[in-house]
């Protein structure tokens, strides 16, 4: 019987078209559209609160998917996520709710206007490397909420804008399965796209000023222009998820984008794994479920011993931590290294090699 | 005139002078060397010629174009590539990738037709692809082509940078050191490399290199420097009866 594990044997690459494909093995592209399928169908059977969940982690995975693009295939720490969510959330509030556009103008320029802004604050990116430019993002982050909280007369202050939630003719997205699927196609072209960017010139020449930015200007390319366009193409991504998230809690506040947010994704790209796309997702899930499974945790315990709970409920930035240091320490390159190790035991098994 | 023109470059960081007034011509299709005690400016040199440096003063002529103030990539894509003599790879990449970022300036697409990745796009990737092959092929390296270039032995990451250079279709390639640290073997395949390359593709090579048996046998001409001097210039024969070059190796000869 052949052997269920074993993928790479009898298939053979005839031309350069299926060498160069994303997913190469029909056998590894079934499993991409079963995992695909599930994905699409699971709403119909599960709760709205799980739905929900789901859909915040989409929303995570496509900021994540943009703040990898710069920071895990371009090599520039950015601690300004926080604020550039923020961005893309306001400018969809503002053209939705004081100019009444429809949500599908207002997401696209959302991300346009967030990819501008980011694309400005890249600029010092050809003069600072390393933590210096990551300083320099944190600047973007004071700056820009800032901003945000003071010029009340367009965002509204620290009061925040209430939103509404998209609408297609006479379709309102206002159950959490619609919403859903709005997520899960922006998540699908968004994780397409990223994986085709980093198949073609343009992803390549990102990747080569992460390693060897000598190196990459001397194959001429042209270190500024790539450096600027990582930002620019990063902060599209993560301004389409801050309108999305926006429009999906359907209020936006100076609070809810702040430096701790930032964080949090940076933590989603370290545990997911540095320059992957579908470690960004991973992460996503990972970082946003966590919370959540320690909760249920600490309240199946508190059955047992009613004092604990008081003293757990704090443990959440502490476990937070613990999992990214736990991660620096046995696996950098994340989740996405875990999974391709499962595969690749798995590819010669039963045989160690 | 050549196809590179140094004319009176001078490039001074703080107070060490590091070239002074140096002026030569390099021919199209020639093998040239450059050699020179170590320190006398060899590397800066070529660091000029690519655009990591710009002189202080003087300038440089490529194909009667003067590129003294353009940026390296702007220079690449002129058709000047290089090899390092520290490798200066794309670790976690492929030897695919890596060449095919060799290719960077002779393709075009951009940020969206990347991300969609459709006809076009797709056709320029296989036909681009298809010419990393013959370097691949021309290198020998076919049974590493989809190994992390991080992974692979010295002598091998060596012939790989040879390789992304060689990619970009140079008019004039700059080899800075291609045999350091090779044993006599590697030597022996990387000088008919370079041959190879000279006489396949007639590409013009400046080549730097402390093997003095490998420079005599492969240039057409030699420069010699010597702390950033101009000592001689000439054919291999005319080197070795340079009495200035002759001094700057081996000291002056009532000193010894």
């Amino acid at each position: 019987m052949r052997n269920p594990f074993v993928m790479d044997c009898g298939e053979f690459h005839v031309n350069y078209k299926q060498d160069l494909a994303i997913w190469k093995i029909t056998r590894v592209r079934m499993r991409v559209f079963i995992l695909l399928a599930v994905f699409a169908v699971f709403p119909m059977f599960a709760s709205d609160y799980i739905i929900g969940l789901a859909t915040l982690c989409g929303i995570a995975a496509i900021g994540a998917i943009g703040l990898n693009i710069l920071t895990g295939f371009t090599g520039q720490i950015s601690i300004g996520v926080g604020a550039f969510l923020g961005v893309g959330g306001y400018t969809s509030a503002i053209l939705t709710a004081k100019l009444g556009l429809s949500f599908w103008i207002a997401m696209p320029t959302a991300g346009i206007v967030t990819a501008i802004v980011g694309g400005l604050f890249g600029l010092p990116s050809l003069r600072l490397k390393g933590l210096y430019l990551a300083i320099a993002t944190l600047a973007a982050q004071v700056i820009i909420l800032f901003v945000i909280s003071r010029w009340d007369a367009l965002t509204g202050g620290t009061a925040g804008m209430v939103l509404s939630r998209p609408e297609l003719g006479s379709f309102v997205f206002y159950s959490e399965r619609s919403y859903y699927y709005l997520m899960f196609v922006v998540l699908v072209i968004t994780a397409i796209f990223t994986l085709n960017l980093f198949r073609s010139r343009v992803g390549r020449a990102f990747i080569a000023v992460r390693d060897r930015d000598v190196a990459a200007e001397v194959m001429g390319i042209d270190l500024f222009k790539y450096k600027v366009l990582a930002f620019i193409v990063s902060s599209f991504f993560v301004g389409i998820a801050g309108a999305l998230l926006g429009h999906y809690t359907m209020v936006v506040s100076p609070e809810l984008y702040s430096i701790t947010v930032s964080i949090e994704y940076l933590a989603i790209i370290l545990v997911g794994g540095l320059g992957s796309v579908f470690g960004s997702i991973y992460g996503a899930v990972f970082i946003t479920l966590l919370p959540v499974v320690l909760r249920s945790g600490v309240e199946l315990m508190s059955g047992v011993f009613p004092d604990l709970s008081a003293v757990l409920i704090g443990m959440k930035e502490v476990v937070f931590g613990l999992v990214i240091i736990l991660f620096l320490i046995y696996e950098p390159q994340g989740l996405a290294k875990i999974w391709k190790n499962i595969k690749d035991y798995f590819k010669l098994w039963p045989f160690s090699y | 005139m050549g196809i590179l023109e140094i004319k009176d470059a001078t490039l001074k960081f703080g107070g060490v002078t590091a070239l002074d007034h140096v002026s030569y011509g390099v021919q199209e299709g020639e093998i040239f060397s450059l050699i020179g005690p170590n320190g006398a400016g060899k590397t800066s040199m070529l660091n000029c010629i690519s655009g990591l440096y710009k002189p202080s003063s003087g300038s440089i002529y490529f194909k009667g174009e003067d590129i003294t103030r353009y940026k390296p990539h702007k220079r690449a894509s002129r058709g000047i590539a290089r090899a390092f003599q520290n490798i200066e790879l794309f670790p976690q990449l492929s030897v695919l990738d890596n060449l095919m970022l060799g290719r960077h300036v002779r393709m075009k697409t951009g940020l969206l037709a990347g991300g969609i990745y459709w006809g076009k796009t797709q056709r320029e990737e296989i036909e681009h692809r298809k010419k990393v092959e013959q370097v691949i092929d021309f290198l020998e390296i076919e049974d590493i082509r989809n190994t992390p270039v991080g992974t692979l032995s010295y002598g091998l990451q060596k012939r790989v940078e040879t390789g992304r250079a060689l990619a970009l279709e140079p008019e004039i390639l700059l080899l800075d050191e291609p045999m350091a640290g090779m044993n006599s073997e590697e030597k022996e395949d990387m000088a008919r490399y370079i041959i190879d390359i000279h006489e396949e593709m007639n590409t013009t090579i400046i080549l730097i290199e402390h093997d003095m048996g490998v420079v005599m046998d492969l240039s057409d001409h030699i420069a010699v420097l010597d702390f950033g001097k101009l000592i001689g210039y000439g054919t291999p024969e005319e080197i070795q009866n340079n009495s200035k070059v002759i001094e700057a190796y081996l000291g002056e000869e009532n000193a010894v």
